[in-house]
């Protein structure tokens, strides 16, 4: 069936359009204008905003770790809706369904699980699949397992069983990228730290957080991976902690990298209480690092609950515990960390995050860069995203939100002293040509003929939250799955993943690993097609070597 | 086959109020099941749901302090193991737990240590140090006890010997690298739980410490994280009304059939390995759709669907204590000729939308 959309604004900035026009869609791809046919559909969408479906490159949406997270707050929902966030009060609210349902209204079609466990990637895989609509990949994680370890072992630096392990893992959980965590400082914690630096060594393996970096690094471009090893450093949440942002930015040497939800660490320690923004100079760090891709993870106000892999940041975080409650799972690898938490906004840290994260969306020189998240639910819930998109948009609102603050933080923050706003071109950059780009999804993200029909069309208006809620029609894979901000039609997403190759020698090695170490087999957690129903559910990113 | 799913459907779609009870299946079994209970507004609970629902509710009040098997073998310098429950249920669990041969690196240097406490000793891994706090003193005061110890608190006991056991295990503790504390909810009641978690948390103030929840049978653990990323409620959970509700005294199978309140039950057997009886006493006058994968005694009323047996006949996904976590069991001897449960539960699901579309 060829549909066309006749009229609407196109912004699309992989190919620097923004111009009035009419776009085709046809068997689930964009296509080009077709001589001499009339189309079966047609969409008056003139007057309206036309962009390609959003991708969301990092938000935690499924795994152990999510339902780690639903099992110790099922009442997070009713909570946040009760503050007037945009969610429904049901423990439900959040679950698997939900989160599809809610996404696609929001005009995202695409979302990345950036936490998915190696061993437990069948749970992840089969959450995923209870996710309707959208099109989902998960990153698999690596670097304080003790398979890994052992290999960067000081003096042990041997070989290509690194980067065959890698390239297992990858393959055997479907991932489609691959994720390191506070490198080395997992592994620490079970030695009792309760801190660790960018070159602390790691108990008994002698290897730093750095080395653990670097060679992740060089694996990940070795192997081909399209998307570079996507990296949360260690110090999160800690004042002063840019220094560490800055430092591993250098250790990078120029090789690819994304740095996840990196407002977390924009924090410098000056003031009365040690504690301010460090976002000009982070700013600048990574404005110069042309290697290095960013996602903010914005802070909001009110309640949500953190969730990470960073388990001796989050056994820290312990304590400010709100509601006062946490789980702290000491797994295999990294473990994870659970703790509820309500960022208010009379809190003089809590406005200086939610400020620094917008000083460093607005701060950035290149967009393609720096892309936009909330590091959901940490940040902020998902469903929140448009009241960032206004705040971005709109430094009127902006200054809204900075009257309310605190005044010690306003002080502090450099907010207020920027007028820019961003662009809908520069919007469509950070929440969807960019992460395409950065993933390797070169099929989505932009509107070009043989994309694939992706797209998300919006009514335009000054109030940008009401104007991003609800799209007026969404399309996955040419499909009409939305229409005036509600689900018509629940369709089923595909799962992205790469498959690198290598010498199978590895499997041997790691089964007989996992079996005196765990008394398990690796059989157990290698994610097959059967994980869905759905047929064509999984989706190879080829490597570039 | 068909009319017999006609029959099942039929009677489902005419309840008020069914409950999925039993639900000894694999996660596709599970998904099958709790799309269904939501269709029809019913609950979903499991047949050893018991000690799932605790755990549950402690999780939902304070928290919890787990590690993965994995941890426990490789680097716990002291291991407790709380009642008998643990070591019925597992008879391996100490050779698990106490593995010969090397392990990965461990934190301090302690020797292994395994501490008894309320159980009666059987048979111990060679070489490790044994306490064994016991004797005539029940299970929830030794907890108490030992929790007041490892907080170095004050606390009477007439028993010198006993006293003197309990302070040095309570010292151990403090000592340990990494101390964790082995059980099955099922046997613990929720002070008690909560009793283990506080004394965890108060170690880890300054050393490590944890706990290990033993997994319910009949895949109770994957059932049970599939009602939560489903429903973001764990298992004994209605969906009658819009937003679902989670109770571990309301939407327990026995006593919902017992006082009438569902008027229809869906019983899931089909493991292999463990099986779930259905509660046929309490049922009688309640109409039953048995899917079993084991011959089954049943009403004249009630549909019996034979099923294949997850593991057994067909690949599963369940829940596998070693890596803590959802894991791929393949089959025995494929059997094709049987359905799965996911297979039957679904089918039933499109009759009924057919019959409403009707």
């Amino acid at each position: 069936m060829l549909v066309k959309l006749k009229g609407g604004r196109i912004i699309d900035p992989a190919h620097n359009r923004d111009a009035v026009g009419d776009l085709y869609l046809e068997n689930g791809r964009i296509v080009e204008k077709p001589d001499g046919r009339e189309p079966d559909e047609v969409h008056d969408v003139s007057g309206k905003i036309v962009m390609a479906g959003a991708i969301d490159v990092h938000s935690h949406i499924a795994g152990t770790n999510v339902t780690l997270g639903r099992q110790l707050m099922p009442e997070l929902p009713v909570l946040a809706a009760a503050e007037g966030q945009p969610i429904l009060p049901s423990p439900a609210a959040w679950g698997a369904y939900a989160t599809g349902i809610r996404y696609a209204e929001m005009g995202y079609t695409t979302v990345i699980e950036p936490a998915m466990i190696p061993t437990h990637a069948i749970e992840a895989h089969a959450e995923m699949a209870s996710i309707p609509i959208i099109d989902v990949a998960g990153l698999v994680v690596l670097g304080n397992d003790d398979y890994t370890l052992n290999l960067l072992r000081s003096g042990n630096e041997k070989s290509d069983e690194l980067k065959d392990y890698v390239a297992w893992t990858l393959s055997h959980s479907k991932a489609l990228g691959l994720k390191v965590i506070n490198a080395g400082g997992s592994e620490a914690f079970k030695f009792n730290a309760r801190t660790f630096d960018l070159d602390e060594k790691v108990p008994e393996y002698g290897v730093t957080s750095r080395g653990i970096v670097e060679a992740m690094q060089k694996v990940v471009a070795d192997l081909g991976v399209p998307h570079p090893p996507h990296v949360h450093c260690n110090n999160l949440g800690i004042a002063g902690n840019v220094d560490t942002a800055i430092a591993t930015l250098e250790a990078t040497q120029g090789r690819p990298v994304h740095f996840a939800h990196i407002q977390f660490y924009g924090y410098g320690k000056e003031g009365d209480k040690g504690f301010s923004s460090a976002a000009p100079r982070l700013m600048e760090a990574i404005n110069k690092h042309e290697n290095a891709t960013v996602d903010v993870g914005q802070v909001l106000f009110g309640q949500t609950v953190t969730i990470s892999g960073d388990i001796l940041r989050q056994f820290d975080g312990r304590r400010s515990a709100s509601p006062n409650k946490w789980t702290i799972n000491q797994g295999d690898g990294n473990g994870t960390g659970l703790v509820p938490y309500n960022y208010k906004k009379k809190s003089f840290v809590n406005a200086l995050q939610w400020a620094i994260g917008l000083e460093i969306f607005l701060l950035a020189e290149d967009p393609w860069r720096v892309l936009f998240s909330t590091d959901h639910p940490n940040g902020a819930l998902f469903t929140r995203y448009p009241e960032i998109f206004h705040l971005l948009m709109d430094r009127d609102e902006r200054a809204r939100w900075v009257d309310s603050l605190p005044e010690a933080s306003r002080q502090v923050s450099n907010l207020a002293g920027i007028s820019r706003e961003l662009t809908l071109s520069e919007l469509a950059i950070i929440t969807r040509a960019a992460p395409a780009k950065i993933l390797g999804m070169t099929d989505r993200g932009h509107l070009a003929p043989g994309a694939i029909a992706d797209v998300a069309v919006y009514t335009n208006q000054k109030n940008k939250t009401k104007m991003f809620s609800a799209a007026d029609l969404v399309f996955k894979s040419g499909e009409l799955v939305v229409r005036k901000g509600n689900v018509v039609e629940i369709s089923w997403g595909r799962c992205y993943h790469v498959e690198p190759g290598f010498d199978s020698q590895i499997k041997r090695r790691v089964s007989a690993f996992y079996n005196r170490y765990y008394g398990a087999d690796p059989s157990w957690f290698g994610v097959t097609e059967a994980i869905s129903d759905h047929p064509d559910r999984f989706a190879t990113i080829r490597c570039k070597s | 086959m068909d009319s017999t799913l006609e029959r099942a459907a039929k009677l489902l779609a005419n309840a008020r109020f069914p409950i999925f009870g039993g639900l000894y299946t694999d996660i596709k079994g599970a998904m099958a099941a709790l799309s269904l209970a939501q269709k029809l507004g019913g609950v979903i609970d499991h047949a050893a749901s018991e000690g799932i629902s605790r755990a549950a509710r402690i999780m939902r009040e304070t928290g919890a302090t787990p590690a993965s098997f994995g941890e426990v073998r490789n680097r716990a310098d002291t291991v407790v193991i709380i009642g008998d429950l643990a070591r019925e249920r597992d008879p391996e669990l100490l050779n698990t737990l106490f593995p010969r041969g090397k392990t990965l690196p461990r934190p301090g240097d302690n020797k292994r240590e395994l501490i008894l406490v309320g159980t009666k000793k059987g048979k111990t891994p060679p070489g490790v140090r044994v306490t064994e706090i016991g004797g005539k003193t029940t299970l929830p005061e030794l907890v108490a006890l030992l929790g007041a110890s490892v907080r170095e608190g004050r606390f009477e006991l007439g028993d010198a010997a006993l006293r003197r056991k309990i302070e040095t295990a309570g010292a151990r503790l403090r000592d340990s690298a990494f101390a964790v504390f082995v059980y099955d909810p099922a046997e613990l009641e929720e002070p008690v739980l909560h009793t283990i978690l506080e004394a965890v948390r108060h170690l880890v103030k300054t050393t490590r410490a944890a706990t290990l929840s033993l997994s319910a049978p009949g895949n109770g653990e994957g059932v049970n994280l599939c009602s939560t990323w489903t429903s973001g409620l764990p298992v004994r959970t209605s969906f009658a009304h819009e937003v679902p509700e989670t109770s571990i005294w309301a939407y327990e199978t026995e006593r919902l059939l017992k006082t009438g309140e569902a008027d229809a039950l869906v019983w899931i057997d089909a493991l292999e390995g463990d099986s779930a009886t259905p509660p046929t006493k309490a049922f009688r006058g309640v109409p039953a759709v048995i899917l079993s994968a084991r011959p089954v005694r049943a009403g004249r009323d009630d549909v019996v669907i034979e099923v294949g047996a997850a593991a057994a006949d067909h690949d599963a996904a369940l829940y596998l204590p070693p890596i803590a976590g959802i894991g791929i069991v393949k089959a025995r001897s494929k059997n094709k000729n049987k359905p799965t449960v996911g297979d039957v539960l679904n089918r039933i699901n499109a009759l009924i939308d057919a019959k409403g579309a009707a």
